[in-house]
């Protein structure tokens, strides 16, 4: 395919232009990091169902679809896609804000001891609870992560705009991805500042789970803070343009 | 908690005796629920034979309850880690009826014990099941009477020993406190029976103005090696010698199991040194040197149960795994002739037990609570990830 190989050496030669260390043992096809692809690329699917479909239970778009990507080339699958039913795309954003260096293995595995955790606390409350108190307890480490998360989402936000000369704090609305972000990074800062030197990552950070998975802790503190912050700066909200 | 789920364990005798102890209006209607859905599960995964005398091919693959009366003084050192936290989470300690035990206990049911001890190695791939097959033979060892000598990990006697004390007994060996001191307390727990009933052979002479006597009983041996940490490790070897003079005789003969997991660290490297920075032979530790004497097969009257184990081990690759590769040439000879027991991974009927274990809702919550595990394409899924090992299957279920 003469095309992709063209491609290609372009892409080999924005790397050798990007790092400039293009040597004569390195490999012509390189992975660049951020490179771009041509829009011709298609994005790959990594669903399963949608390769389980029987050729007769096709619609028409599904038909054109597969025979367009029968002829177009597709762009490599990041290392985050899988096909697996446990993939959780909040989880897995929530792995890569805590990754540091690019270590996934050590965020992931920080991730799954704090599920594991909370799921332990969870079942040992259970087991001590009284009859009529055991259906309210939630043992799903999934189901409390998401729920803690929505708990944290602060409804309305701040930006520092300048008016006159001076710069105030105007409340502004939230996207929904800029809401997840701060609730996940909140989090991450909390844990990893507020802790005492000898609790491990996974312990703090299941405690502030369960806190705020019941509406208490740091985080939901810190929300309920910048909520009273928009209120009291309420008069400059006119300042906001958009 | 433990009398509640006991009563749950009974589907015989729960509406007669035993009322749950957090009971309240709803606890009628949950035996209820309790008692129809109870006898289908009971069959495929779980078998009331907590016996391990009476258990046979039949429960293969089931899980049996060990009593939680028996649970400490049983099992005080010697399970994994990871099944300790288990166990404390489900309130129950439930092991899975596997081949390589039934074997074990099989050979043990038939052997003769007037001949030369016969030695079993359990070996196979990291996170088989070696350690848990252990336990299960050293359950029924127990349950039969017999003496239970269980050294939970011969790795943590040639490792990591903070202190290393000169032996008084013999110039050039080590002796290590803490850890001999450690093994014997928990020894007693477990044998607490039989340390008023064997008496000394021999007079044990500690320092100029202490000595045990001869016919004293040996309960008093092992409080002094507790309490005076200083010769606990001589007095280990004390009560291995005593222990192997008497396990064969005729009068108040007992049989005497000698349960040593992580066998393969007692031959080869340990990473102690000298106080001239060079390397502690296993031979000149007290505790390893009596510990050798107690697997060679001179003495007649039990068993000597073995498992071999990577992970603690000292400068072995991680993919050795066979006798040969771990135990080294000196191990080899010494343990020479051995019974091997291969411990396999999961078989399809053993997985689908663990699995329904794991999902079983009537003793605790379901373990596994991601809604999409408890479907067929993440069973696939959990297989595939797995391949059928269990602890590897016991890490994925514990945050799914």
């Amino acid at each position: 395919m003469a095309s992709t190989s063209g491609l290609r050496t372009t892409l080999s030669k924005m790397a050798a232009s990007l790092t400039g260390l293009l040597k004569p043992w390195t490999p012509r096809v390189l992975l660049v990091r951020w490179s771009r692809y041509n829009p011709y690329y298609l994005e790959p699917e990594p669903r399963k169902e949608v390769y389980h479909i029987p050729e007769t239970e096709l619609t028409p778009e599904q038909k054109e679809e597969r025979e367009l990507k029968s002829v177009r080339p597709i762009k490599a699958a990041t290392n985050s896609v899988t096909s697996s039913v446990f993939n959780d795309p909040v989880l897995s954003k929530f792995v890569n804000m805590m990754m540091k260096d690019g270590d996934k293995i050590i965020a992931k595995g920080i991730i799954t001891q704090t599920l594991e955790n909370m799921k332990r606390k969870q079942v040992e409350k259970y087991h001590k609870a009284p009859e009529g108190k055991k259906a309210e307890i939630e043992c799903n480490p999934y189901a409390i992560f998401h729920q803690a998360l929505e708990n944290c989402k602060p409804v309305i936000g701040l930006a520092s705009i300048q008016k006159g000369g001076k710069f105030y704090q105007v409340p502004i609305p939230l996207t929904d991805n800029r809401r997840r972000f701060l609730a996940m990074k909140w989090m991450i800062t909390e844990c990893r500042d507020n802790k005492h030197r000898r609790t491990l990552m996974y312990e703090k950070l299941s405690q502030e789970l369960l806190a705020a998975f019941s509406k208490e802790g740091n985080v939901v503190k810190r929300k309920h803070e910048l909520h009273k912050m928009a209120e009291s700066n309420r008069a400059y909200a006119h300042y906001r343009w958009w | 908690q433990i009398g509640f789920s006991l009563s749950q364990c009974h589907p015989f005798c729960h509406q007669t005796q035993v009322r749950p102890l957090h009971g309240s209006g709803c606890g009628q209607q949950q035996e209820a629920i309790g008692m129809e859905t109870r006898p289908e599960t009971f069959s495929i995964f779980r078998t009331q034979e907590n016996d391990p005398a009476c258990q046979s091919e039949q429960h293969l693959g089931q899980y049996y309850t060990v009593p939680p009366s028996h649970f400490h003084t049983v099992f005080p050192h010697g399970l994994p880690p990871r099944y300790q936290q288990q166990v404390k989470t489900f309130n129950e300690g439930c092991v899975m009826v596997r081949q390589p035990a039934l074997e074990l206990i099989s050979h043990l049911k038939r052997a003769d014990y007037s001949k030369p001890t016969l030695r079993y190695l359990l070996y196979g791939v990291k996170g088989s099941g070696k350690t848990m097959s252990l336990c299960h033979t050293v359950h029924y060892c127990s349950t039969q009477g017999w003496l239970v000598l269980h050294i939970p990990d011969a790795h943590l006697w040639v490792k990591n020993c903070k202190e290393l004390l000169p032996s008084s007994y013999h110039a050039s060996r080590f002796d290590q406190p803490i850890q001999a001191s450690n093994w014997l307390r928990n020894f007693r727990t477990t044998n607490e029976h039989f340390l008023s009933k064997i008496k000394l052979r021999q007079r044990y002479v500690w320092t100029k103005r202490e000595s045990t006597e001869e016919g004293r009983p040996l309960g008093e041996l092992v409080d002094m090696g507790v309490s005076r940490v200083k010769s606990s490790s001589d007095v280990v070897g004390a009560v291995l010698k005593e222990l192997r003079l008497q396990a064969g005789g005729t009068e108040g003969g007992f049989r005497l199991a000698v349960a040593v997991d992580g066998v393969n660290g007692l031959w080869g490297r340990t990473t102690l040194k000298k106080e001239d920075k060079s390397p502690v032979a296993p031979e000149e530790l007290t505790l390893v040197h009596n510990l050798r004497k107690m697997i060679n097969n001179d003495w007649c009257g039990g068993a000597v149960i073995a498992t071999l184990s990577q992970t603690g081990s000292l400068y072995a690759p991680s993919s050795a795994y066979l006798p040969q590769e771990l135990l080294g040439e000196e191990g080899f000879d010494s343990m020479d002739p051995f019974v091997p027991v291969p411990v396999s991974l999961y078989s399809e009927k053993e997985f689908e037990s663990c699995y329904l274990y794991y999902l079983d809702h009537i003793h605790f919550h379901h373990w596994l609570q991601h809604p999409h595990s408890q479907t067929e394409e993440g069973k696939k899924e959990l297989i595939f990830l797995s391949n059928r090992n269990p602890s590897v299957l016991e890490r994925l279920c514990a945050f799914l």
